[in-house]
């Protein structure tokens, strides 16, 4: 359900900054220096670099005070990976029920497809209605949201077994479970990681967006206190955590799939 | 039907999409023979090893195992691919994928590692049992293949053009190793081929098989006993007189329309 | 077989009978359920009194313009890092380093510098769009047959005329797909927009009926923008298969 598209793990460790790339990203810093010293831009808009990292450093408690950022970046991460876990494991767990029966495929898949371009965000009124302002209508929609991608990863990854294993399963008497578990679910494997990928941008999308309306703690809510009192270096500070937490996920996702699937690259 | 027949096909005719692939067939396979089928496209090879193994039922007739009808898949009887490919799981290590077979028949965990180091010495793949059949080149994979299929401990081995994806070199060091290994476990073969010089170096009968059947000419046109000496040698059984005869006689069997 | 046709719609039929059922009977009074029937009554009421038309114009225009911007930027983007590696090289890391953020961070960024309105969501969908196009865009060049460009150096072409006379035609199929793609991103955000802030459209108008305690007409805005995407998507994938068939591509 609705995220930014395709996105092929970058590992850190794997890009080996050239020359060029350490211009480029110097040459982004200036600019940036540049513009906000010298008001380009109106200064409430675009901050100085060195505001965005003292307000940075301030609101993770670096400067001797304790600062809230800290607060809000642990609300925002334990909300997207419990979320996001919960939406793996139902989003296998109900892909597996389905991907075992081919009467369930023939006659659900189709609609589920239907589901796939709805936005995850647009149940949050519903899960409003149901639970109220609170902590657990996000982390419902995040759940909700986040499961789509897995479930139909899984669901696909199921259906792509090649035949001859199929048969090798029915020849090796393997039964129903243990062809799931043994020759199903592994062969989906790296469609499942696909999915789980997209699942985590949902999951995080989400919870921002969750807890902007529902005014809970985290990342989301800091950005807006922050845009609705004009305090441009604390709303970059904001983005930067932010951006830096979605690196940090999929750091953690890349080296997984690595570790798990790496018999794809003997 | 003999009573020594450990495989036999009684009347078995297949119909796909209404048209006859197979007419009533019946033969049968005695313990330890090697029985070599062969035929040309769309003779209907591949669908006899189909309902050889049970993965395909016959729209009449029955095959029997021991005198008992086989009507579903059966760990007795193990199918070698000719896409090895496609039948290897990719994410588990040789070792592991010999595995599946003793993990499927229920053996305990503690007995599996030397039945797996057994029968990969047997195909000449202990070095190699960490690797994942990606490293492993085509010949090698064929013979994990069959490596599992041997640790389903089979009565019956039925392989599908088993070295057809395969150069002619790896094939004939495999046609070798099958023979030896045959000879050394006293398994029972069923081995579906399409190159008429491997049907007769392998095999200790040839059936042929011709496509379109009618009444006049059923599928099964011949069933014929290879008596050349064992054990084979690339060149000089391919030269005996009798491989040459045999030659002759079931190239113009199956050149017949 | 007209009635295997049908089938996809068997379940979801079945479903919103029992939600039908339900919600007349257990579920009656509810905030959240309400039966579908009044929930079409409620669409109904939204489309005689043109609340329908304005807040879909609005998502639509704002989803469309936002579109442009970043698809512009973005295929032109794509193009250039495509046809130019070692500025691609260059650009990986900053790209990485980028893009990680979600677009709907940036609400309250574009709130603080536009306010409320059409541009502020447009902003967003603008960035959203932006990323997976310029990716999609530099894909689609590095797809084009070598030998082709192999054909463009020995003929000599200057590399404008490689890129407008060989390289582009070559990837108008993908470009489109992409666009495709893009509109059914630039939907999904200009929606979360709405919700999460925009006091105009289609998001926001579920959002009121939700606030209202109005569950069918709540239901009512939540399968119209359904519908709306099913629709956008479908009517895109026509035109992609229709341009394929023109330019002889599968």
């Amino acid at each position: 359900m609705g995220a930014p598209g395709v996105h092929r793990p970058a590992a850190w460790s794997a890009w080996a900054i050239s020359p060029d790339a350490l211009a480029l990203l110097g040459t982004l810093l200036a600019l940036w220096w540049l513009a906000s010293h010298g008001e380009w831009v109106n200064r409430a808009f675009l901050p100085t670099p060195e505001a965005t990292l003292a307000s940075l450093a301030a609101g993770l408690g670096l400067q001797g005070r304790p600062g809230a950022l800290g607060g809000f970046l642990l609300a925002t991460l334990q909300r997207v990976l419990l979320g996001g876990l919960l939406a793996a494991a139902a989003g296998v767990g109900l892909g597996a029920l389905l991907g075992s029966s081919a009467a369930a495929r023939v006659w659900l898949q189709p609609g589920l497809e239907f589901l796939r371009p709805l936005p995850a965000s647009a149940v949050i009124p519903l899960a409003i209605a149901v639970f109220g302002l609170s902590p657990s209508m996000v982390l419902a929609v995040v759940v909700f949201g986040a499961m789509w991608p897995v479930l139909l990863a899984t669901l696909h990854g199921m259906a792509s077994v090649p035949r001859q294993l199929r048969e090798v399963a029915a020849l090796l008497q393997l039964g129903r479970v243990a062809t799931v578990t043994r020759i199903a679910l592994p062969h989906a494997l790296p469609d499942i990681f696909s999915g789980v990928r997209l699942a985590m941008t949902v999951a995080l999308i989400v919870s921002v967006v969750g807890e902007m309306v529902a005014s809970q703690p985290g990342l989301g809510q800091a950005l807006l206190l922050a845009a609705r009192s004009f305090r441009a270096a604390d709303l970059f500070a904001g983005l930067v955590l932010l951006g830096a937490t979605g690196s940090a996920i999929h750091a953690m996702l890349a080296f997984a799939e690595r570790r798990l699937l790496a018999w794809q690259r003997p | 039907m003999s009573a020594e027949a450990l495989l036999a096909f009684d009347g078995v005719a297949v119909q796909l999409d209404g048209c006859e692939v197979l007419s009533p067939t019946s033969f049968s396979l005695r313990r330890g023979e090697f029985v070599c089928v062969i035929g040309p496209s769309g003779c209907g090879k591949t669908t006899l090893l189909r309902v050889a193994t049970g993965l395909l039922a016959p729209s009449a007739g029955c095959v029997r195992r021991e005198g008992r009808a086989m009507e579903r898949p059966s760990r007795e009887v193990a199918f070698v691919f000719q896409d090895y490919g496609r039948a290897l799981l990719p994410w588990r290590t040789v070792a592991r994928n010999v595995a599946l077979a003793l993990e499927a028949a229920g053996v305990p965990a503690a007995e599996q590692p030397a039945r797996i180091e057994h029968v990969l010495g047997t195909v000449g793949l202990l070095a190699h049992a960490h690797l994942y059949p990606a490293q492993l080149s085509g010949g090698m994979q064929q013979r994990v293949q069959i490596a599992r299929c041997l640790a389903q401990r089979p009565q019956v081995l039925v392989m599908d053009e088993p070295f057809g994806a395969l150069d002619a070199m790896t094939r004939e060091g495999l046609q070798d190793e099958l023979a030896r290994l045959v000879r050394d476990e006293q398994l029972t073969v069923l081995f579906v081929t399409h190159d008429l010089d491997e049907a007769i170096y392998l095999g200790d009968r040839v059936i042929v098989l011709c496509a379109q059947p009618t009444p006049q000419q059923p599928s099964l046109a011949a069933d014929i006993d290879v008596p050349l000496p064992r054990p084979r040698h690339q060149v000089a059984t391919r030269e005996h007189p009798d491989f040459l005869r045999l030659r002759r006689d079931l190239y113009s069997r199956l050149r017949q329309p | 077989m007209p009635l295997q046709r049908l089938r996809p719609l068997a379940v979801p039929a079945l479903l919103l009978a029992a939600l039908e059922a339900y919600a007349r009977t257990a579920g009656a009074g509810s905030d959240a359920l309400a039966p579908p029937s009044a929930a079409l009554a409620a669409w109904g009421r939204a489309f005689t009194d043109r609340s329908l038309f304005e807040a879909s114009a609005f998502t639509l225009g704002g989803a469309a313009l936002g579109l442009a911007i970043g698809a512009g930027l973005g295929l032109a983007a794509g193009m250039v890092l495509g046809l130019a590696p070692r500025a691609a090289r260059a650009c990986t890391p900053a790209i990485e380093l980028l893009r990680p953020l979600p677009s709907v961070a940036l609400i309250p960024l574009a709130m603080m510098i536009f306010g409320f309105g059409l541009w502020m969501e447009a902003c967003v969908v603008a960035v959203a769009t932006f990323w997976p196009l310029t990716i999609l865009a530099q894909a689609a060049v590095r797809q084009v047959e070598p030998q082709w460009l192999e054909v463009a150096q020995v003929l000599g072409l200057s590399p404008w005329a490689r890129a407008t006379q060989i390289v582009l035609p070559a990837i108008v199929p993908r470009l489109f797909t992409a666009l495709r793609l893009g509109a059914g991103i630039a939907l999904v955000v200009a929606v979360t927009v709405e919700i999460a802030a925009n006091p105009h459209g289609l998001g926001y108008a579920m959002s009121l009926a939700q606030q209202s305690l109005d569950p069918a007409l709540m239901l009512a805005w939540l399968g119209w923008i359904g519908v709306l995407g099913y629709a956008v998507n479908a009517g895109l994938l026509h035109a992609e298969r229709a341009l394929r068939a023109r330019m002889g591509v599968a």
